[in-house]
């Protein structure tokens, strides 16, 4: 309920936000714009997987100090810790670089930004790193059309880029309104509470502005008014190093666990930093004076000590965390754990079962059952059918009719985590049941084990099925539509069948069993029946060749599935205990008399 | 025909060897019973529609039914 709702009400509160603010229209704008920028990053950075940037990657961040120096080259040439946080992110999220790199790129990446501050300090400009987005986003697309993967890559990079600078350059915009409500001087207060307060300024400033950079010159004009103290001055300098990780945090929404957890390890190193430097401000000060006499600064430069204090603080914050670099990536794996796969497990498979045959035999039937019902699942979706829809007594041929609803999910990944592993622990059960079984329940267990192996089959032949049907199951030529109809309805018709004997309270095996092969042989017919149908109607012009050629392909997909699901049933049904079940086992026909029994 | 198909034919026909010795004509001649009773339903059936699709499934049914009936029969008389 929860999920079907909150996405019309997200985009309810979106579109009155646009309505309202077109400030905010701008804003959501500049973040959707950033973070489309982000996923062409990582496609682009993808493309390079395994190759020259990999390898160059894997050299230069191989060791905590070459990642450092990397963060700070970087960040020194981009002159965005941010922008550099976040191309990262597409690192790791593409799997160029590992998470223990990733974090020394961004402590590095915390250094290379103080370059900024001498430069907003010396001379009270910053690289406009926006103007580079149109002219990347041309340059961009026009790669991304090229036919070598590399140039599609680099074409990508290129264009993310653009996006990204795009994207702040409209957040940036759109905050532009909140600039001037900031009077600092109405909030100066003394001492800590003061600091902490200036410091959290700083951060949400900087969130607003996008740019540390811009917080900075903030500061100076501030400080030049006498709107705030020194103190309250380096407070927002120390917040302004906070709200930077904002837009990492915004770029590893769309990332992947290992892009999530760098963002975690940017967010902590600024805050841990800046809580350091706020603790230790007093001394941070007198390092500055000392620092600052040494160099020649005069005591009333504030611009240049800001980028003095800004430096020496983000120093003592990487030589803090360095030593603590692995330690902080447990635990951010700890504490971001990559999502589990939802895989099944078998129910009655256990250790202890294995010295009695007959307990053997009667849970890998239960388990077997299991990996049935997994598979049973999965068939339905896969000719998109619901459960519920297969297993009612509603007549399955109008409700098939009726049903055009196609069942969006991933077949191959549901197979991996709901199939194949129930099917590897029989074969591994049985594999070690063996040699505590006669040949006997030898005998049954091999039974039991082909069945599962045929519903594994089974599985597989609907995933190819399954393109076509969902294909002609919407078209509009309804001849083609009614054949693939048909061929659903062959399954699920099986499927319903197989569930209504199995749930019988007392259930006939021996009439079970011998009841799937009146269903073989109405399969027989069916197939008969259908050469006939499709001859008709392609030569009556009612489908194309490649319809009828599709259609006959699919048809056998079907045909396997329906033979194996019998057989499966058939063995599934069986009692050992049950001696009538055993002599109907014997009666089964075998292919050539069942081909027989279904020619009129 | 392929290799795994002759395989599984021939072991189709030594696991019918082997069982065929182990069943009792009891337990054939109860599930002959039950064919026949089943045969008879379905004959029943048959007389009692006219409709062509319904009619051609049962007598597809019937011939099963049949075909298991002889081979019951015949595995009781090797017996």
């Amino acid at each position: 309920m929860l999920k079907k709702t909150l996405l019309p009400t997200i985009l309810l509160i979106l579109a009155y936000g646009f309505w309202v603010s077109p400030d905010f229209k701008e804003i959501a704008a500049g973040v959707s714009i950033f973070l489309f920028g982000m996923l062409f990053l990582e496609d682009g950075f993808k493309a390079f997987t395994g190759g020259v940037l990999e390898k160059l990657l894997q050299k230069t961040t191989n060791k905590t100090w070459k990642s450092l120096l990397f963060g700070v080259v970087s960040t020194s040439i981009m002159q965005s810790s941010s922008l550099v946080s976040v191309i990262t992110i597409s690192f790791i999220s593409a799997g160029l670089v590992t998470l223990v790199a990733g974090i020394g790129i961004i402590f590095g990446a915390n250094i290379g930004t103080t370059t900024g501050a001498w430069l907003v300090a010396a001379f009270g400009l910053k690289v406009k790193i926006s103007a580079y987005a149109m002219p990347m986003l041309v340059f961009g697309i026009v790669l991304s059309f090229q036919k070598s993967k590399y140039l599609k890559g680099a074409g990508a990079v290129l264009a993310g880029l653009g996006f990204l600078f795009l994207g702040i350059h409209y957040m940036k915009e759109g905050f532009e309104a909140f600039k001037d409500s900031f009077d600092l001087a109405s909030l100066a207060v003394a001492g800590y509470p003061g600091l902490f307060l200036f410091a959290a300024i700083g951060a949400a400033a900087t969130v607003v502005m996008q740019s540390s950079h811009a917080t900075l010159v903030l500061i100076l004009t501030a400080l030049a008014a006498s709107q705030i103290t020194y103190d309250n001055g380096l407070a927002l300098a120390i917040g302004a190093n906070v709200g930077t990780t904002i837009t990492a945090i915004i770029g590893a929404l769309s990332a992947n666990v290992e892009g999530k957890r760098l963002a975690g390890a940017h967010l902590i190193f600024n805050v841990v930093t800046g809580v350091v430097a706020i603790a230790f401000i007093s001394q941070f000060i007198w390092a500055v004076d000392v620092v600052s006499n040494s160099v020649g600064i005069a005591d009333d430069n504030y611009t240049m000590k800001l980028a003095v204090f800004h430096t020496l603080f983000n120093l003592a914050g990487v030589l803090i965390m360095v030593p603590l670099i692995h330690r902080l990536s447990n635990f951010l794996i700890k504490s971001l754990p990559e999502k589990a796969k939802d895989l099944a497990e078998p129910l009655y498979l256990s250790e202890a079962a294995i010295e009695f045959p007959e307990t053997v035999l009667k849970s890998l039937k239960k388990e077997v059952w299991h990996l049935f019902d997994s598979a049973f699942e999965l068939m339905a979706h896969g000719i998109n059918l619901h459960r519920t829809e297969i297993l009612t007594s509603e007549d399955l041929e109008k409700t098939i009719d009726n049903d055009r609803e196609v069942h969006e999910f991933d077949l191959d990944e549901l197979y991996e985590s709901k199939v194949k592993v129930l099917y590897s622990a029989i074969v591994d059960f049985i594999s070690n049941a063996q040699a505590h079984m006669s040949s006997d329940f030898s005998e049954e267990m091999y039974r039991l084990r082909r069945a599962a192996g045929e519903i594994v089959e089974c599985v597989k032949h609907i995933k190819h099925l399954r393109k076509n049907t969902t294909k002609y199951m919407l078209s509009d030529n309804e001849h083609i539509r009614d054949e693939y109809n048909k061929l659903r309805y062959q399954i699920a018709m099986i499927l319903r069948e197989i569930y209504r004997l199995r749930g019988e309270e007392d259930i006939d095996h021996a009439i079970a069993i011998l009841e799937m092969d009146e269903l073989k042989a109405e399969v027989q017919s069916a197939h008969a029946d259908l050469d006939v149908r499709i001859t008709e109607i392609l030569r009556d012009d009612r489908i194309t060749p490649i319809m009828a050629t599709s259609l006959l392909n699919d048809f056998n997909y079907v045909d396997e599935t329906s033979r194996h699901l019998l057989d499966t049933a058939q063995a599934l049904l069986f009692s050992h205990s049950d001696l009538v079940a055993e002599a109907a086992q014997e009666v089964v026909l075998d292919e050539d008399e069942i081909e027989k029994a279904s020619a009129a | 025909m392929k290799f795994s198909e002759l395989v599984e034919k021939a072991e189709k026909l030594v696991g019918k060897h082997e069982k065929g010795k182990r069943i009792k004509p009891k337990k054939l001649g109860k599930l002959q019973q039950l064919l026949s009773d089943k045969k008879s339903r379905y004959e029943a059936k048959l007389a009692a529609t006219d409709d062509p699709g319904k009619r051609q499934k049962l007598e597809t049914r019937l011939r099963v039914v049949s075909a298991q009936l002889e081979k019951s029969r015949q595995l009781q008389a090797a017996d």
